[in-house]
């Protein structure tokens, strides 16, 4: 009897019906190995295979259907971001006077210009 | 260089690999060594055989073998991901995804690698990672419905919902037939398409999408209730109205429904031209049912005057007839109108002045006559004398008495007493007369709870562990006290710890303050195993509300209240070092009176009363230990508490470092708690930080110019900065001298 | 009162609320478990009869029921299963019980075609056996022994759903009327 194995290698198992319950939900949780995608595919397969060769043809012009052409305002404002130039020893001093990280101290500086005050002045009179 | 298996070998790491997945970790690791037996520099099957150690706890066995498994076999995707998968069992998320990268790079095909990738982004929120992630698992199995749904959640998290919208769309027209109606994956997917177009704010699109989708869909709640909210917003009033009065009468006590049908009906609860026709409405909704709340409750806050007085008359004797315990929660918020209490309180008052004869003469229309009315007329008076905005004890503790000597078993009112005794301040009474209140009814775990509450409200801690471990699983490690930790128990934390701080027993109060930040931190790690989790069970609209809860996780009043405890522990240890030192068991002498001698030789007592208190509770724990396998409620193998009364926590060498670690989520979560605004600025000024002490101080004000800790701190804020050894650097003070402006600089 | 959907932001208080009023407790990752599995079946009675003390209150859950469908029914018939129910003591009188069953209980019928609805329940526990059977109309099925962790046996309630489907078809026979 594989329980029975079970039991003996995990003495854990637990002592009553609901803790077998939860201890069983918690199991379902995990996945270790693609046989649960298998298994799904085969079950979910509905699919007309020309239909979802096409859609897979279309998939990167899906995606960026909406960037092709006229871009948001967010992403031009994400781009000019980028191209902002900040000073490493601003980088430190934020890092220092504010607790932040590198990261957010870098992105904080290049949404102000790359100007030390304004950033931190920003970030320290930001509203509640 | 890499070893080479023998087919017979390969098929025993094939092995290794299943019982390692079905947790069979003794039969693994015997497979494993069985190989390396021959095969010393096997790096694959040492990366395997590190994993399983990790799996029963030997994390740094495991680490170790994990690198002489890579030291092996350099370009091993096995080694590789199994080293990430390490890393990922002690949550350095970072250094887990980089070696994910490096296995991904060596086999790009690996499925479960690239899964374990996207897993670990979406946990750290990097969507865009995310984006790539699924967008490579979706090429790769295109046939596999979860991996569109999941590229379309990677967009929505990032906030493009119209890509999101467009991948759900494109799968579905793969499809050659709608699928069967039962089918909840299908019903969901499409349910969670149209909270992406709603959410696009295009609520025609998103009720035209919705009729489209209603007929087939299982979960008629949602669809009804979408359905009401964009027929309101598209201003369709007599179609939205219908729509609530359907949801009314599935469900007759959800306000929202009630709300959403007076917008339908143009009325306004603050206008007094709507007054008639809502009391009319929701009438019409009380006459539906004798057991309905809402309908009775709701005119309440609306009514005034006589209209008022009514309502509230016929709401209040019907209520105390019944003898139903929440009456007075339930009304307690009128209270904030004076008015209202007033009418409340001669109403209520009138009622006790009624003779019993009266009382039984007026029968209820179903003829049963009350023989509670009275004693819950009592009850009720003793709820509104006790309570802060009507407050008067000495008639609380009257009218108690009066319902108690009715019916001395009632629960309920022995409990009420114990509440007036604890507004008196009378601590010991109010622990005593809950515990009676608790012998009253055994058998229930509520009456245990309040019991052990008050016991440490009054700092009788070792009664109150008592008292819960009637109803605790006491076998598990650390006893009851264990299992409350187990099950996560956050009140009972809570009360122990500020207990504790009360009686300067540091050690402990921050033990149990860390088991509450680890608690929270649990809360955020177990989110992990549903990132794959729902998208298997296909309840998105549910995983994504999660998603977006656990982002705000620590915005709880929960850890709002350990962190504030936590932190002021932690400045009690900054500003005296001594007690750190001392590290006492038994609370804190007051030693500011104390000369030196006295000082030292009330630290040595202290010293030692500590090391004979720790190795009692070493013994307990030995004891508690042996008596089961030592596991924890998941089954995972639990370690006993090699510092079980928080000495090492108290001797920390850094606590303004501490502090921060529970201030920066409460300052990030919570920003509106002025509470936490003041104590970030003591822990900033005592770090030395002044930019965000100066922050924390704009945002008080900005709560509350005329808070008093604000005063006081402003004031303190420029002495600070007048008394500096060594000047700040010029952009930083240039910053303040702009900035803070709560002072004059004089 | 509100009875209302339990979403994840609830549960820590229904966990809570669950340890405060009875012996059988579980990790929050459990709640969770039921809340991502089957989102339609757990509400939770929440006292809005409050007066707001700061911008970060939290929802006062005074009642909850956490349920779910059984995923390998022993005896292959699609039902649900009422993993946990609960009141404060202080809200009870009130048919909160009654309220949040009805709903989760139509949500099992509706969403996954459930025929009827199963529990365990202590068999000491006079109070709930006469709410599950005197008020709600469980029946029961069978016996545990010593089902519970302290060795107590537990009551196995079953209670049939399909006076939905007769309450639907008459809301249809309505609306074909009306038409």
């Amino acid at each position: 009897d594989p329980d029975a194995a079970e039991a003996s290698e995990n003495p854990s198992v637990p002592a009553t019906a609901d803790d077998r319950k939860a201890a069983a939900a918690l199991s379902s949780l995990e996945t270790h190995g693609g046989a649960e995608d298998e298994e799904s595919g085969r079950k979910k397969l509905n699919v007309d295979a020309d239909a979802l060769g096409k859609a897979m043809r279309n998939l990167e012009i899906v995606a960026g259907e909406n960037r092709g052409g006229a871009k948001g305002k967010e992403e031009v404002k994400k781009e000019e971001v980028k191209r902002v130039k900040v000073e490493a020893k601003d980088v430190v001093l934020m890092v220092e006077q504010l607790d932040l990280s590198k990261l957010k101290a870098t992105d904080l500086l290049k949404a102000h210009d790359g100007d030390p005050i304004k950033a931190m002045t920003a970030y320290v009179t930001a509203p509640v | 260089m890499p070893q080479q298996l023998s087919s017979k070998e390969q098929s025993l790491f094939r092995q290794v690999i299943k019982y390692y997945e079905s947790k069979q970790y003794k039969k693994g690791l015997k497979a494993a060594e069985q190989i390396l037996r021959k095969n010393p520099n096997h790096g694959d099957t040492q990366a395997m055989k590190s994993l399983i150690q990790n799996s029963q706890g030997q994390t740094d066995e495991a680490f170790a073998l994990a690198k002489l498994a890579l030291k092996n076999d350099m370009k091993s995707h096995v080694c590789w991901h199994v080293y990430g998968l390490l890393w990922r069992s002690v949550k350095n998320f970072e250094e887990a995804i980089k070696a994910y990268k490096f296995a991904l790079k060596i086999e790009s095909d690996s499925i479960q690698i690239q899964r374990d990738l996207a897993l670990l982004q979406i946990q750290m929120r990097d969507f865009q990672g995310y984006i790539q992630s699924r967008k490579t698992m979706l090429q790769q199995r295109p046939q596999i419905r979860q991996n569109w749904t999941a590229l379309a959640v990677a967009y929505h998290l990032a906030g493009e919902l119209q890509e999101a919208e467009k991948i759900l769309t494109t799968y579905e027209d793969t499809l050659k037939q709608t699928p069967p109606k039962s089918d909840i994956e299908h019903s969901e997917a499409v349910l969670y398409k149209n909270t992406i177009i709603a959410e696009t704010g295009e609520f025609q699109r998103a009720l035209d999408h919705l009729e489209a989708i209603t007929k087939n869909n299982l979960d008629r709640t949602a669809v009804m209730e979408m359905r009401a909210d964009y027929l309101l917003r598209l201003d369709k009033k007599e179609e939205a109205a219908q729509a609530y009065r359907d949801l009314l009468a599935r469900n007759n006590e959800y306000r929202a429904y009630y709300d959403g049908l007076e917008k339908s009906l143009g009325l306004d609860k603050s206008d007094k031209g709507s007054r008639q026709k809502l009391n009319e409405l929701y009438d019409s909704y009380a006459q539906q049912g004798e057991r309905i709340d809402a309908a009775r409750r709701i005119p309440l806050d609306f009514l005034d005057g006589d209209d008022f007085r009514k309502a509230a008359d016929r709401y209040l004797r019907r209520m105390l007839t019944k003898g139903v315990p929440s009456t007075f929660p339930n009304i307690k918020a009128l209270y904030s109108n004076s008015e209202k209490k007033q009418v409340i309180q001669d109403l209520v008052e009138g009622y006790a002045s009624e003779t019993v004869v009266n009382g039984s003469a007026e029968k209820q229309s179903d003829g049963e006559t009350s023989k509670n009315f009275h004693p819950s007329v009592y009850y009720f008076l003793a709820q509104h004398y006790d309570y802060h905005m009507s407050r008067n004890l000495v008639k609380a503790l009257e009218y108690i008495d009066k319902a108690i000597e009715s019916d001395p078993s009632a629960v309920y009112y022995n409990m009420t007493k114990a509440r007036i005794w604890k507004h008196y301040g009378n601590l010991q009474r109010a622990a005593e007369t809950m515990n009676h209140a608790r012998t009253l009814d055994e058998r229930d775990r509520y009456m245990n709870t309040k019991c052990a509450k008050y016991q440490l409200r009054n700092d009788e801690n070792d009664k109150a562990i008592n008292t819960m471990s009637k109803f605790t699983r006491n076998e598990t490690v650390g006893g009851a006290l264990g299992d409350l930790h187990d099950m996560q128990c956050i009140w009972y934390l809570t009360e122990d710890g500020e207990s504790y701080f009360r009686q300067r027993k540091l050690g402990l109060a921050l033990k149990r303050f860390r088991a509450l930040y680890d608690i929270f931190e649990t809360w955020h790690e177990d989110q992990f195993d549903f990132h794959s989790f729902s998208l298997r069970k296909g309840q998105i609209r549910a995983y994504i509300d999660m998603v977006r809860w656990e982002d705000e996780l620590r915005d709880h009043p929960f850890y709002t209240r350990a962190a504030l405890s936590a932190i002021q522990v932690y400045l009690l240890l900054h500003d005296k070092p001594e007690i750190a030192h001392a590290s006492l068991a038994n609370g804190v002498p007051d030693m500011d009176g104390m000369d030196a001698n006295e000082r030292k030789k009330a630290l040595k007592k202290a010293k030692k009363d500590q090391e004979k208190k720790e190795a009692e509770a070493k013994e307990v724990e030995k004891k508690n230990a042996a008596k089961k396998g030592g596991t924890g409620a998941d089954g995972e193998p639990k370690k006993e508490d090699p510092d079980p009364t928080g000495s090492k926590l108290v001797e920390t060498k850094e606590p303004l470092e501490e502090a921060t670690k529970f201030l920066t989520p409460l300052l990030e979560m919570s920003p509106k708690n002025i509470e936490g605004q003041n104590i970030g600025f003591e822990v900033y000024l005592r770090r030395k930080k002044y930019l965000l002490a100066l922050k924390c101080l704009l945002a008080a004000s900005s709560l509350d110019s005329e808070n008093p800790s604000l005063h006081e701190q402003a004031t303190r804020f420029r002495m600070t900065l007048s008394s500096l050894s060594e000047p700040l650097p010029e952009p930083i003070s240039s910053i303040i001298e702009k900035n803070f402006t709560l002072l004059p600089k004089s | 009162m509100d009875i209302r959907l339990l979403r994840p932001s609830d549960i820590p208080h229904v966990q809570q609320a669950n340890i405060t009023n009875l012996p059988e407790n579980y990790f929050f990752k459990y709640y969770m478990y039921h809340a991502l599995s089957w989102p339609q079946l757990s509400y939770v009675a929440v006292d809005v009869s409050r007066p707001k003390k700061t911008p970060y209150d939290p929802p006062k859950v005074v009642g909850y029921v956490l349920a779910k469908m059984e995923e390998e029914p022993a005896d292959g018939v699609q039902h649900g299963h009422i993993t946990s129910l609960s009141v404060m003591r202080t809200h009870r009188r009130l048919g909160l019980a009654e309220k949040l069953m009805r709903q989760s209980q139509r949500a099992m019928f509706e969403t996954y075609g459930a025929h009827y609805v199963s529990l365990h329940v202590r068999m000491s526990n006079t109070a709930a056996l006469h709410l599950y059977r005197d008020t709600l109309g469980f029946k029961v099925d069978k016996i545990e022994p010593k089902y519970y962790a302290d060795g107590e046996d537990a009551y196995s309630m079953k209670m049939d759903l399909s006076y939905f489907r007769e309450e639907a078809e008459s809301s249809e026979d309505d609306a074909e009327a009306v038409d």
